[in-house]
């Protein structure tokens, strides 16, 4: 993979060439924290170590999306692919990863062409982070990512290290500025942010990741999902910051002038109290606790099996969102503890 | 990455040829079948109504009837509540067939017991009357049917006919009703009656959730193999193509994998039955 190094000026240079062509997405500071929003001027971006709140998952698979047009007047439908060209700025290799395990979703059995056009059509670009008391990707292998962006930003004292993850990321790179051939002494600056960002870990789970699966299949009978489900809300904020979770209900409206139905897909949550229940009233997981088990399950086992990774990839957006304090890594190192006992 | 030829989501329009009221909560739909419409008993399709949503249905008439499909749906939801006021020439929207259904090829020889609890017998009608069809391809079929009360026992009269195509129909209601002269109680309660081979036997089973365990118990008792039973499972969904999330039982999805399994795939998943 070949690395670049773009001054300050050439990055400047670079994001206004971008936001010429594309709709660009990055994140600015707001309260403090890093957010995901539109970018209209180049000075605008900052590139931020600390993580977002809300995953970028919402640029890919959009919290509503239309899916057919039913035209009520003369009886006749036709699908909708909103998608369009764009670019995403700011990714942390967490998100990276999350993106490749939602591609495997996407294109599953029969593909979504929804998601599949809108991945098609989208560059990713991905800067390098610190972990805040939350994180724990160490843990997970999803710390560096190698792969599954075009571009990658590495900030350095007097400018940036850019790795190249594809063709497209290359051409996109060398439209907009002259890029040298990175130096060792770049290269060394990268690895100590590296060896900084290890060091600034406060959390990490106590197994490694492939043991994951089993832990949380010995575990289903645990009196910790009781516990936690007793003080859960239920409220989804797990599943709205998560970055693979991505289930969805699928819906009907009508225009205010009746001429047009239209079908859209939400986000919904499997921790929503009426996730699994079937008209007639029936619902299959009514207790907050088997919610809860569900969702950990899933990042930890269900998934593994059927897309070939782990769906956690420690970015510790659901601890951080939880608003009584339910933490994924207390949880699974309580999980695992009992386990190895 | 793998490119979808089709909208997956976009469903093709039918006109109803005939709706049919079966009970106070039943109806059949009837559509002629489209072209290119192949599907096996127990699975389903996605119905639709531009501006009601979708809701999964079994279909209710087999493979071997070329020129109508059938549902029988009970109202019970909103887009059922609606779909029960249309009548013949209407149109409604269908996507699929989806799922895993009834392995027809790995019960011949065998006998067949058909054990249907309420709208169960939905997705087993169309079963009976696949294996009817082919008749002399199976052994021994029994069907034992539990409904609530005499007024919700579904197709009538094609029991009568199917007992007279050598279908031993067995009926029970759940509490006793004036004028009734069979049995009474649960469905399970007819499992004793039946003579079962158990080294030659499969059992397909379609009930509301709370049956399945009873049922299930009962034919434990018979010695019937896990591997030689299947049920059709119901969960909420959304795609009909595993990705939704509603009808996940653990880490398998109903709408893929199922809804038709053996108890043997599914005894270990906790959330199955």
């Amino acid at each position: 993979m070949a690395s670049y190094f773009v001054d300050k000026k050439g990055f400047l240079a670079f994001l206004k060439g971008v936001i010429k062509k594309y709709p660009l997405y990055g994140t600015v500071e707001r309260d403090g924290f890093p957010v995901f929003k539109k970018i209209e001027e180049p000075e605008e971006l900052v590139l931020s170590a600390k993580p977002t709140h809300l995953s970028p998952k919402e640029f890919l698979f959009p919290p509503r999306e239309l899916l057919l047009r039913f035209n009520l007047e003369d009886g006749k439908a036709e699908p909708v692919v909103e998608a369009r060209e764009q670019v995403i700025m700011g990714l942390h290799p967490c998100d990276i990863h999350a993106i490749g395990l939602l591609d495997r979703v996407f294109s599953h059995g029969r593909g979504d062409v929804n998601y599949l056009e809108r991945r098609k059509k989208t560059i990713l670009i991905g800067t390098e982070c610190l972990p805040d008391e939350f994180c724990f990707c160490q843990s997970l292998g999803t710390m560096d990512a190698d792969e599954g962006f075009d571009l990658f930003f590495h900030e350095l004292k007097r400018g940036y290290l850019v790795r190249v993850g594809t063709e497209k990321g290359r051409r996109l790179l060398k439209r907009y500025t002259k890029p040298e051939k990175a130096a060792k002494k770049h290269l060394e600056e990268v690895k100590a942010h590296r060896e900084k960002k290890l060091k600034g870990f406060t959390r990490c789970l106590d197994a490694r990741k492939e043991e994951l699966p089993l832990v949380y299949a010995g575990s289903y009978e645990h009196p910790l999902w009781e516990r936690i489900g007793s003080i859960c809300y239920g409220c989804g904020s797990c599943n709205h910051v998560c970055p693979t979770c991505y289930c969805f209900d699928v819906r009907d409206d009508v225009t205010l002038d009746l001429k047009e139905a239209r079908r859209y897909r939400v986000w919904d949550g499997c921790t929503l109290e009426d996730f699994a229940k079937v008209a007639g009233g029936h619902n299959f997981r009514k207790d907050r606790s088997e919610r809860l088990r569900h969702r950990f399950n899933r990042k930890f086992r269900y998934l593994a099996d059927r897309f070939d990774g782990l769906f956690c990839v420690g970015c510790g957006r659901c601890s951080r969102a939880c608003l009584v304090g339910i933490n994924i890594t207390d949880v699974t190192n309580e999980l695992i503890k009992d386990a190895k006992s | 990455m793998q490119r979808a030829d089709a909208h997956p989501y976009m469903p093709q329009p039918v006109r109803l040829e005939r709706v049919e009221r079966l009970t106070e909560k039943e109806s059949l739909f009837v559509f002629p079948r489209p072209q290119g419409f192949g599907f096996t008993p127990g699975q389903f399709i996605m119905v639709g109504l531009a501006g009601y949503g979708e809701a999964p249905i079994s279909i209710s008439s087999p493979p071997s009837e070329k020129d109508m499909v059938e549902l029988c749906i009970r109202r019970v939801g909103s887009l059922t509540t609606i779909l029960h006021k249309l009548r013949a020439g209407d149109t409604i929207w269908i996507r699929g067939p989806f799922g895993r259904g009834f392995p027809t090829e790995r019960m011949h020889g065998k006998d067949i017991l058909f054990i249907a609890g309420g709208i169960g017998l939905v997705p087993l009608r169309s079963l009976i009357k696949e294996v009817l069809a082919e008749r002399e391809d199976y052994g021994r079929l029994t069907l034992l049917y539990g409904v609530k009360s005499p007024k919700e026992i579904l197709f009538e009269e094609e029991l009568e006919l199917w007992q007279k195509a050598g279908v031993d129909v067995r009926l029970t209601i759940d509490r006793a009703y004036p004028g009734w002269k069979g049995n009474v109680g649960v469905v399970t309660t007819l499992i004793p009656q039946v003579d079962i081979d158990e080294d030659n036997s499969v059992c397909c089973i379609v009930g509301p959730p709370v049956m399945y365990k009873y049922v299930i118990l009962s034919l434990g008792n018979r010695s019937v193999r896990g591997e030689d039973i299947y049920l059709s499972l119901e969960r909420k969904m959304k795609c009909g193509m595993g990705k939704c999330g509603h009808c996940q039982i653990n880490s398998i999805y109903t709408c893929e994998e199922g809804p038709v399994f053996t108890l043997q795939e599914i005894r270990h998943l906790p959330e199955a039955i």
